[in-house]
């Protein structure tokens, strides 16, 4: 749990870093029912990182290593064991349920493996959904999703639901969705591990763009060496840990 | 923990770490571990537990002081004020609970519960010793308690059962306005949510609501013949080697559906059930007002009711009113005969009686006029004259020594008698003239004057009317009468305006009994039969919801990965609650729009096409149906209440579920 093995960011630009992870481990305990030992599975084991803002990361690293679940900690999706996620020196974890709820929406974008898109509503309505839920207007919501949708690309097709879409098209709106309330941070959790090279090329170049036009700060979790390789900095987690 | 490299050996030295409950290591991430806690929301807090307490405990102390307030110092109807009361009750329950639930940002289910628990440990207990000092108060426990101790302790359990409800209601409702912290009221993106889970369109509805209305056999008959049809389909594109497409029903739907059927069957049978109670209830009280008076002022002490005509003058000048007649009450026996039957005598005056009671509109036979001018009275058919029928109905030429005085009798009466209009039936007063062995019975002959018929069997068989003067002579009261007879312009204020005219009499001696309580026992036996229907059929309505709790159940199962997604997105856990609550609303809500719908009609049909009954047994020839409106908004506010309970459970279950479980369930 020492710093010994921190990663220190590229040197921040506003000299505080816009996300500081300090010790972060996140234990499961498992299996304490059935009479047996409880089995503890140590997922991440003492992480420290600073991500300067505007940065772009690759995070790469064999399967089990605990990538999504650094994501999922630092995306507050999930809690950590112990350590600090500060975004912006503020410890994330120090809010209640509700400030979680809030940092979700208005600070962190997600984007998942699974487009995870609502089968039900149209491309305009799913991307515009985060703006519903933070009580904007619908009218409003439709305008920022619209905003989003033309950005990725994707301005003809806001009518048509997630199953009239190809997959590249759906991962697109996924990302105008995770961009719809102008996130500081944007994490995305293999996010072109479902499509083809040619779409995956596609879905990292728009990544890459928009985080050179918009500033947003990245974190990309892939699987795809490849497309790692062209990202300025590239992390890598083997056994719960940076190496 | 920090020293081996590889997996393996890691997860080992952390086990024995924690066997040992040793090594600096395990300790900082204790600490850590503690410090991480500290931040999760206590399982049972004991601010909401407070106000959980205050509001489950002063639910029943609402009650019990407006109950008292209401009925007791105000005058209120006993159904309105126990209805006010139980509404204030769960108000207090519902507004402390929603207020600790805001303040604690918690749903505070345990501590309703402890708190509930509580409530039954005193109800049960103390209160047992503080019974005797109640049974001077006209509260509802003194009321259990008369009924044994089985509906005592049922009564408390209720009671206490009542309060958590009404309190978790409240909580529940305060947390999901504000949960996330703030007021936030708003269900706009829940509501689409929520549409979109049940995927009600019009057609389905349309097609749920037919199945409803039909009944289920022609539905298991159409389906059968579609299923059949779509089969044959599927088997002949088989055939050929087509793959047929096959249009499947998901399973969430479908369970939708048979809730919102479930909640429509319910609230149908009870609206019926209830409307056509109240409409038996209606016509009995009808027939008895109609044949009776709404109430009587009566005078203690004996045949000293001789200032009558002043004391009619100042009933009728009270307002409310509508008109006073004087009576004589006696009872004896008439026959005819071999035919001999008890009945009451009542002596009254036919000019007045007609502003009192509805008995001149029943006569089937003759005229009430006849009992005053026995003269007129035409001759039997077969009476001494045989040959001379058609001079029936016109005034008998009949000296008048030798008239007798008339009689209006019930026709079930004149059957039993086996008289008609103008034969003689003897009037036998059993306290007569004072003999030298006591009082001996006088016989008196009388000709029926008028046969009526109200419908009410009792009414028709044991009641008969002579003229006043003739009674008091009869049964020599002198001037004397029994009491007054009143009407009121308003029945269902039949009290307080008695009460007023009790009050322009300065009381003693007089008295008053409105038709309530000359007719307790049957009202009572009514209001009871009717309570317990309603809560037999209540019971459908409650299955109903169980089918809601499953129905959401297996909607949040469907939806875990979507919940963890809008949660991803930054939706609250009051939120996600909001969405699975409007689903189960917009269940009950349909259910219950249906349930009122079909139950509307089927009065409707009852009303206008009528169900017929046997008139010998039932003394009404239709089913009769009352719709009230308030029985009705009664159902629907069940039903919806009883939807928004069911909800509760499986909405806080989906509220809970924790993201990163949902998004790992592919």
């Amino acid at each position: 749990m020492d710093s010994s093995r921190t990663e220190r960011g590229a040197e921040s630009k506003g000299g505080q870093p816009l996300l500081s992870v300090r010790g972060l481990v996140k234990t499961y305990v498992m299996g304490s029912q059935a009479g047996g030992q409880p089995r503890r599975v140590e997922v991440l084991r003492g992480i420290d990182l600073d991500i300067a803002q505007g940065e772009i990361v690759a995070l790469t690293g064999p399967s089990g290593s605990g990538k999504s679940t650094f994501l999922n900690v630092i995306g507050a999706l999930d809690v950590p064991t112990a350590g600090e996620v500060l975004f912006e020196g503020e410890d994330v974890f120090d809010r209640e349920e509700a400030g979680l709820a809030a940092f979700r929406n208005e600070t962190v974008g997600f984007i998942f493996q699974s487009h995870h898109l609502l089968p039900e509503f149209t491309a305009l309505d799913n991307a515009g959904m985060p703006a519903l839920i933070r009580r904007v207007q619908r009218s409003e919501a439709r305008r920022a999703a619209l905003e989003m949708l033309e950005l990725v690309g994707l301005a003809e097709r806001v009518d048509h639901k997630p199953g009239e879409l190809s997959g590249g098209e759906q991962q697109r709106v996924a990302l105008a969705r995770a961009l719809c309330m102008h996130p500081r941070l944007l994490l995305a959790d293999e996010p072109t591990g479902n499509l083809d090279p040619v779409t995956a090329e596609g879905i990292h170049r728009l990544l890459a763009d928009l985080n050179a036009r918009l500033g947003i700060t990245m974190v990309i979790v892939t699987h795809n060496e490849l497309l790692a390789e062209a990202l300025p900095r590239r992390l890598r987690l083997g056994a719960g840990r940076l190496v | 923990m920090n020293a081996p490299a590889d997996p393996g050996p890691g997860v080992t030295a952390t086990t024995e770490q924690l066997a040992s409950g040793a090594g600096a290591a395990a300790n900082g991430g204790k600490a850590a571990v503690a410090h991480r806690r500290g931040r999760l929301p206590p399982v049972f807090a004991v601010s909401t537990f407070v106000f959980a307490a205050a509001g489950v405990l002063g639910a029943p102390l609402a009650f019990g002081l407006c109950q008292v307030l209401l009925e007791d110092r105000l005058g209120l109807a006993s159904g309105t004020a126990n209805g006010l009361a139980v509404l204030a009750g769960a108000s207090v329950a519902g507004v402390l609970g929603a207020t600790g639930a805001a303040l604690g940002r918690r749903l505070g289910f345990y501590e309703i519960a402890l708190a509930t628990l509580v409530l039954l440990a005193i109800l049960l207990g103390p209160l047992r010793w503080a019974m005797p000092a109640l049974r001077s108060t006209a509260l509802t426990v003194t009321a259990w308690e008369a009924q044994g101790g089985l509906v005592l302790f049922l009564g408390l359990f209720l009671t206490a059962l009542g309060s958590g409800t009404a309190a978790f209601a409240g909580s529940s409702f305060g947390y999901l306005l504000f949960g996330s912290g703030r007021l936030d009221a708003s269900m706009s993106y829940e509501l689409f949510v929520a549409k979109s889970h049940l995927r009600l369109e019009p057609r389905t509805l349309a097609a749920l609501f037919l199945l409803v209305v039909t009944g289920i056999a022609p539905a298991i008959l159409f389906a059968g013949v579609w299923s059949f049809l779509r089969d044959r389909r599927v088997r002949r594109a088989a055939l050929r080697g087509e793959i047929a497409h096959r249009a499947r029903m998901p399973a969430t739907m479908l369970m939708t559906l048979i809730s919102i059927g479930g909640v429509a069957m319910g609230v149908w049978a009870l609206t019926v059930v209830l409307s056509v109670m109240s409409g038996f209830e209606g016509d009995l009280k009808a027939k008895i007002l109609g044949t009776r008076a709404h109430g009587v002022v009566t005078k203690y002490g004996q045949n000293d009711f001789t200032e009558w005509r002043q004391i009619r003058e100042q009933v009728v000048a009270v307002k409310g009113i509508a008109g006073a007649a004087p009576f004589l009450y006696a009872e004896g026996m008439v026959s005819a005969g071999q035919n001999l039957t008890g009945v009451v005598l009542e002596g009254i005056d036919p000019r007045l009686a007609g502003a009192v009671v509805d008995l001149p509109r029943t006569i089937q036979d003759g005229d009430l006029e006849f009992l005053s001018h026995p003269e007129r009275i035409p001759v039997s058919r077969d009476e001494d004259r045989p040959g001379e029928r058609g001079s029936e109905g016109r005034a008998a030429e009949v000296p008048p020594a030798r008239v007798l005085p008339g009689i209006a009798i019930g026709r079930e009466l004149s059957r039993i008698l086996r008289v008609e209009l103008g034969e003689t039936v003897n009037v036998i007063n059993p306290l007569g003239d004072l003999g030298p062995a006591g009082p001996q019975p006088k016989s008196r002959p009388f000709r029926v004057a008028a046969i009526f018929y109200t419908g009410m069997y009792e009414y028709d068989s044991k009641f008969a009317y002579l003229g006043l003067e003739e009674a008091q002579r009869f049964f020599g009261a002198g001037d004397s009468v029994t009491g007054l007879e009143v009407r009121v312009t308003n029945i269902d204020a039949a009290r307080p305006i008695l009460r007023r005219v009790l009050a322009a009499l300065e009381g003693f001696p007089y008295r008053v009994k409105d038709w309530g309580e000359m007719n307790r026992n049957l009202f009572s036996a009514l209001m009871m039969e009717k309570v317990v229907m309603a809560i037999i059929l209540g019971f459908i309505v409650l299955v109903a919801s169980f089918i809601i709790v499953a129905t959401l159940i297996m909607q949040v199962l469907d939806k875990r990965r979507e919940i963890a997604v809008l949660k991803s997105m930054g939706a609250g856990q009051p939120s996600v609650m909001k969405i699975f609550v409007a689903e189960g609303l917009v269940i009950g809500a349909v259910g219950t729009v249906f349930g009122i719908l079909l139950g509307l009609g089927t009065c409707f049909l009852i009303d206008k096409v009528g169900i017929p009954l046997d008139p010998e047994v039932y003394y009404i020839s239709n089913l009769p149906v009352r719709m009230d409106p308030v029985e009705f908004a009664l159902v629907a506010l069940l039903a919806l209440v009883l939807s928004y309970l069911a909800t509760l459970y499986p909405a806080s279950k989906a509220s809970r579920l924790e993201p990163v479980e949902g998004l790992r369930s592919e």
